[in-house]
């Protein structure tokens, strides 16, 4: 594999579990032991109950954008090749919201609503970013 | 907030470097300049200074002991904030709470930015600011290529305009505006005229965001200078009060550049139709009604920040702000004037100490072909909720 120039995600203790997941073609995020409340970001507590009791559950790996943008400055020399590039919030159907870059999706076809799946992009030995595509499933 | 500061504290001396883009001067000269002419300003020497407060350092500002040691001050009170925009109002706020509480006999704000000898700080490869690891502040994700400030607005303006069915065009309506007030401003960095084509014309930088969406890169310093009311009535020029402040709110509910409810991070998803008590606690604390506020000075950096404050703070109903703005009215001579020497999209980036600035010369009636008839009651307020009233 080439050598990846992008910046690459901080993983800690708290958020470990997901990068993980994602590298064995997985969604999963912290939901709690107590209340069974999802959240995100990761933290070492649940911010609806403040219980520690954190569990790392898979999800559906579904959802909805529900907001999005379209970069088409180079801030970052090892973008520049991909401009224009779409990046979106994605509303889980869990109802936590991801910030991702979207994919396989025309600009012009990127709309608050629009439904999407994650897709798993391995894009190192040790790395795997999750990505949403339009969704091709129900 | 309570109403234990009200008028307790006032902004007595203001002075500035001046403002350009890849300006020679160090931060430190430039702050010198500024630290120079506030002093002038208010009547008092380098001595009489005894604390700071300081709102972005290094690498983009200077550090309060850089300043200190620098400018030969004897300083016994120091507040500094992180290198960060949104620390503005509760720099000015230290402040004054230090001289109402007597820590501090004068305080100076000293705020310098020199952004284009620190250019990729915003959004390169050395915004270490977006390398949170839950990501940056303003929802940068740098992994998926969002990686600067204006790609957290771009998010919220997008979902804004597919809620309410705004258009770019309707937002050009900004910084057409704040560049109709820079005009008017000869220490302005773009005076250029602008128009709703020019801003439609400007290349699209990060969807729905156009260049003229975005706020200057420049240089530049102001320095305010703070003590209590009480000594401002001996000094040389006309006391202009801190009527009341509010500070900045975060939570679960909270993200920088949207209002509550919009739905960005982790938001819900559901606009309150009008901002709760705790949003407006400003007012009361300065005991100054909102339909009083002559001139509204908000923090620009991207356009759709300042329909989002006209909304937190009710001055429009949620939706509503970008219609209001169609109408001039935060133009000169507007129902509301707003960012009367032309902010931080026309005027310069010194993360909003310009407009504070510009506050106290309209409140001196010292703004010239700007200047606000008889006012008397001027608030800053931030999408991030928090504010200060001044008043003469």
């Amino acid at each position: 594999m080439s050598a990846y120039d992008k910046p690459t995600p901080r993983i800690n203790p708290d958020n470990a579990p997901f990068w993980e997941s994602a590298h064995e073609g997985a969604l999963r995020l912290p939901r709690c032991g107590d209340c069974r409340a999802w959240h995100w970001p990761p933290g070492p507590v649940c911010p609806a109950c403040f219980s520690d009791r954190i569990g790392w559950e898979e999800t559906e790996g579904r959802g909805t954008v529900s907001a999005w943008t379209v970069v088409h400055k180079d801030w970052f020399p090892a973008f520049k090749a991909d401009i224009p590039y779409a990046v979106a919030q994605i509303e889980l159907v869990e109802g936590v919201r991801l910030t991702a870059s979207i994919v396989d999706c025309p600009a012009e076809a990127l709309r608050v609503g629009l439904p999407v799946e994650a897709v798993f992009d391995r894009v190192t030995e040790t790395l795997t970013l999750p990505r949403f595509r339009p969704r091709r499933s129900g | 907030m309570s109403q234990a500061l009200r008028d307790r504290a006032a902004i007595v001396g203001i002075g500035a470097s001046s403002f350009g883009r890849h300006l020679p001067e160090s931060q430190l000269a430039l702050a010198a300049t500024a630290f120079r002419a506030a002093l002038d300003d208010a009547g008092l020497e380098r001595g009489d200074v005894d604390g700071l407060s300081i709102h972005i350092g290094w690498p983009l500002g200077v550090d309060y002991d850089q300043v200190a040691q620098a400018f030969g001050l004897e300083i016994g009170f120091v507040n500094q904030a992180w290198t960060h925009g949104r620390f503005v109002t509760g720099s000015l706020q230290t402040a004054a709470m230090a001289v109402a509480c007597g820590m501090a006999r004068v305080v100076a704000c000293v705020n310098v930015l020199s952004f284009t000898r620190e250019r990729d700080i915003l959004g390169g490869p050395h915004d270490f600011e977006g390398y949170r690891e839950t990501g940056g502040t303003h929802a940068e994700t740098p992994h998926y290529g969002l990686t600067a400030p204006a790609g957290g607005a771009a998010l919220a303006m997008q979902r804004y305009m597919a809620l309410y069915g705004t258009s770019s065009a309707e937002l050009a309506a900004v910084p057409v505006s704040l560049r109709a007030h820079a005009r008017l401003n000869p220490h302005a960095v773009m005076r250029a005229p602008m128009s709703v084509a020019d801003h439609q014309a400007s290349r699209m930088v990060v969807d729905p965001l156009r260049l003229f969406d975005c706020c200057i890169v420049s240089d530049g310093a102001a320095v305010v200078l703070v003590t209590t009311a009480e000594r401002a009535r001996d000094l040389r020029q006309r006391p202009v009060l801190v009527a009341g402040m509010q500070g900045m709110a975060a939570g679960r509910n909270e993200f920088i550049f949207a209002p509550p409810g919009l739905g960005i991070n982790q938001q819900g998803a559901a606009r309150p139709p009008a901002p709760a008590a705790r949003d407006l606690a400003v007012y009361r604390a300065a005991d100054i009604p909102r339909d009083a506020i002559q001139g509204l000075y908000t923090y620009d950096a991207f356009s759709p920040l300042v329909l989002f404050v006209l909304e937190r703070f009710g001055f429009c109903a949620p939706g509503e702000a970008a219609a209001f703005v169609q109408e001039g009215s935060i133009s000169p001579g507007g129902a509301l004037p707003l960012n009367t020497s032309g902010g931080l999209l026309s005027e310069a980036h010194v993360a909003g100490w310009n407009s504070l600035c510009e506050m106290v010369r309209q409140l001196r009636n010292d703004a010239g072909p700007r200047q606000i008839a008889d006012a008397r009651a001027l608030q800053w307020a931030t999408v991030w909720g928090d504010s200060v009233i001044l008043r003469n």
